[in-house]
């Protein structure tokens, strides 16, 4: 069985910004394997975003294929795709995007309880990840009520509860100081090295960057580096 | 589809804006209150028509003579046999009562005017208005009574009182006039003048003696249970295939009319209140809308499914339209109690109240299946008030949305 995760082939992506038309992405090839902790790099508007983003199927190439864990991108519609992220995709999102009504602990059970999970294997879970994030103190609070990086914890338990195929990170670490970020790419690394949750990341932070044991970098939409960081 | 999770976050988005959605659920109350309100009264006023015209010696079916309501007359009766009494299987009657009424001439001393005569068996008249009147003097005794009772108002033109006699000119059975003397055992004070005017009473045999038959010219029956009506109708026309036999609105056409009216009028006042709060609740809703549009672009994003999208929306605003609709209602319910302690006193306007076939204090009547129907057409209200908002959040694109 193949261990690629994902597989972008061939992919272009143009958008229109005031009629101008800006090509995010020419002829993108990329491939993420299963284990793999990934950052993408580059300065605005080379298209790191834009990659990110087709992988988790929120934007469409104009040109080429993407598959992610097997399933082929283009060939879904909307609903196939939400699908398609709610049970292979986990997202940590810059703004943390917590929903502020609920607890921390009702933002971890949320996705699960979309995806139909018992209410006993979900409350299960969410203790594990809580504690496992080191935010279980904080479970009962609501968003409004944690700081930065407490949020950016639980937005990132969220996201692994569900066990996902692929972590998706747009910019983790964009709202946190450099104390919280090294807490929060601790963490992640330990879920890469020990649970092997396969961590893409789009990022302009060289701490992020460190981080990742392969680094690739965009320019003008086009992939110009893709190296191992044997320091990482 | 997690309905718990999104019946969950309507109602906690419930509290999310307290103030917007505080001011919102006060405009719903208001409107859910003043349809519940206004309704009681619309059906008061229904069924004080609907009584008053079964009342005024209607009752809910009546046998006639044919041709009698053309030209009322003696020669425009028939016989009841002895010991009649109507027999309708599975119909319960509150009553019925057999009369002559024929149109007569009174003269006291001093006045004369035109009335209608009605010979009455006075243990029979529970039916009618003559049962709730104030009487000053006696009623009647018997069927044997040869006294009148007259209306207040009556014996103020005719200036005569309890106790003195009254001349009065019909026509017999076989055309030719009677006159007799009657004395006067009572006067009623109806609730309106007209009744008061028109009506004087005596004992149905005493006027049979005088118009020299054995006859009635109406029997009235009155049922229990108003959907009785058609039944008790059709069970008397199969047996007196030589009599008409007419429902209340044949006879009150105008008040039928009116009772069908209501009816509408209570409609059309709820679609004005609902109309202009569908417009606020919608309002609303869009700006919860658009306030939340990173939430649903995360929502979108993380996977949640166009439809649950859509089901979230309708769900806030039921939710929203579910505590107004309910605390209207009881506003609403407690209102009709305080308006119901004596009712609302129209004797201000007592000529156009009469003129309408109403009684001079309103009482506002509750009825279960209005409450109902307020309440769910409410809740249909809401959930047609948020598919607009729902389209705009499903629109939403998630990654413009996260990008905000």
């Amino acid at each position: 069985m193949s261990d690629v995760v994902v597989r972008c082939s061939g992919i272009s992506r143009t958008y229109q910004e005031e009629s101008v038309p800006v090509q995010a992405l020419q002829d993108v090839d990329f491939e993420v394997r299963k284990g793999e902790f990934i950052s993408l790099a580059g300065p605005s508007g080379s298209g790191k975003s834009t990659l990110l983003n087709i992988i988790g199927g929120l934007d469409r190439p104009d040109k080429g294929d993407v598959e992610v864990a097997g399933v082929k991108l283009n060939d879904l519609n909307e609903s196939e795709l939400s699908d398609l992220r709610l049970q292979k995709m986990g997202f940590v999102f810059q703004a943390y995007n917590l929903i502020p009504v609920l607890s921390a602990r009702e933002n971890v059970e949320f996705i699960m309880q979309l995806q139909g999970v018992s209410p006993a294997e979900r409350a299960s879970r969410a203790t594990a990840v809580l504690e496992q994030l080191g935010v279980e103190g904080m479970a009962d609070r609501r968003p409004g009520e944690l700081s930065g990086g407490q949020q950016q914890r639980v937005a990132v338990a969220r996201a692994i509860v569900t066990r996902p195929v692929l972590l998706l990170a747009d910019e983790p670490s964009a709202n946190l100081d450099s104390a919280t970020t090294r807490e929060l790419l601790e963490m992640l690394r330990t879920l890469n090295e020990t649970h092997g949750v396969t961590i893409v990341a789009a990022t302009h932070d060289p701490i992020v960057m460190s981080y990742a044991r392969r680094q690739v970098n965009l320019r003008d939409g086009r992939i110009v580096e893709d190296k191992q960081n044997e320091a990482a | 589809m997690p309905f718990k999770l999104l019946l969950q976050l309507g109602w906690r988005n419930l509290f999310r804006h307290k103030r917007r959605n505080f001011m919102l659920l006060l405009a719903i109350c208001v409107a859910v209150a003043g349809v519940v309100v206004m309704n009681s009264l619309i059906r008061g006023f229904q069924f004080d028509m609907q009584e008053a015209a079964v009342a005024n010696l209607t009752g809910h079916v009546k046998m006639l003579a044919p041709g009698y309501l053309d030209d009322p007359n003696i020669e425009k009766s028939f016989t009841l046999v002895k010991d009649w009494q109507p027999h309708l299987p599975g119909v319960e009657l509150e009553g019925w009562a057999p009369r002559i009424r024929i149109p007569a001439v009174i003269m006291s001393e001093r006045e004369t005017r035109g009335i209608q005569l009605v010979g009455i068996d006075p243990a029979r008249e529970n039916i009618s208005f003559l049962d709730k009147v104030e009487l000053a003097g006696d009623m009647l005794s018997d069927a044997d009574d040869r006294r009148v009772v007259i209306g207040k108002e009556l014996a103020r033109q005719l200036e005569t009182e309890v106790g003195r006699r009254l001349v009065i000119i019909t026509q017999g059975i076989d055309g030719r006039n009677r006159e007799a003397g009657f004395r006067i055992a009572g006067t009623f004070d109806a609730d309106g003048k007209g009744l008061e005017k028109l009506f004087v009473f005596t004992g149905v045999k005493a006027l049979q003696n005088l118009v020299d038959a054995e006859v009635v010219t109406e029997v009235s029956i009155k049922v229990v249970s108003q959907l009785d009506e058609s039944l008790a109708q059709q069970g008397l026309a199969d047996s007196f295939l030589d009599l008409d036999v007419l429902s209340w609105q044949q006879l009150e056409p105008q008040a039928a009319a009116m009772f069908v009216f209501a009816d509408s009028a209570i409609f059309i006042w709820f679609l004005v209140m609902m109309g202009a709060l569908i417009f606020g609740l919608m309002n609303t809703l869009i700006t919860a809308v658009m306030e939340r549009i990173k939430e649903f672009g995360m929502l979108r994003a993380v996977g949640m499914r166009p439809r649950a999208v859509v089901v979230q929306v309708v769900v806030e605003s039921t939710l929203i339209m579910l505590v107004g609709v309910v605390s209207g209602t009881l506003i609403g319910w407690l209102l009709v109690l305080w308006l119901s302690d004596g009712g609302i006193d129209l004797s201000a306007y007592a000529q156009g109240v009469e003129l309408a076939g109403m009684r001079s204090v309103l009482m506002p009547r509750l009825l279960v299946e209005d409450l109902l129907l307020v309440s769910s057409l409410s809740l249909v209200f809401g959930i047609l008030a948020a598919l607009y908002p729902a389209r705009r959040a499903v629109k939403i694109n998630p990654l413009e949305a996260l990008r905000r």
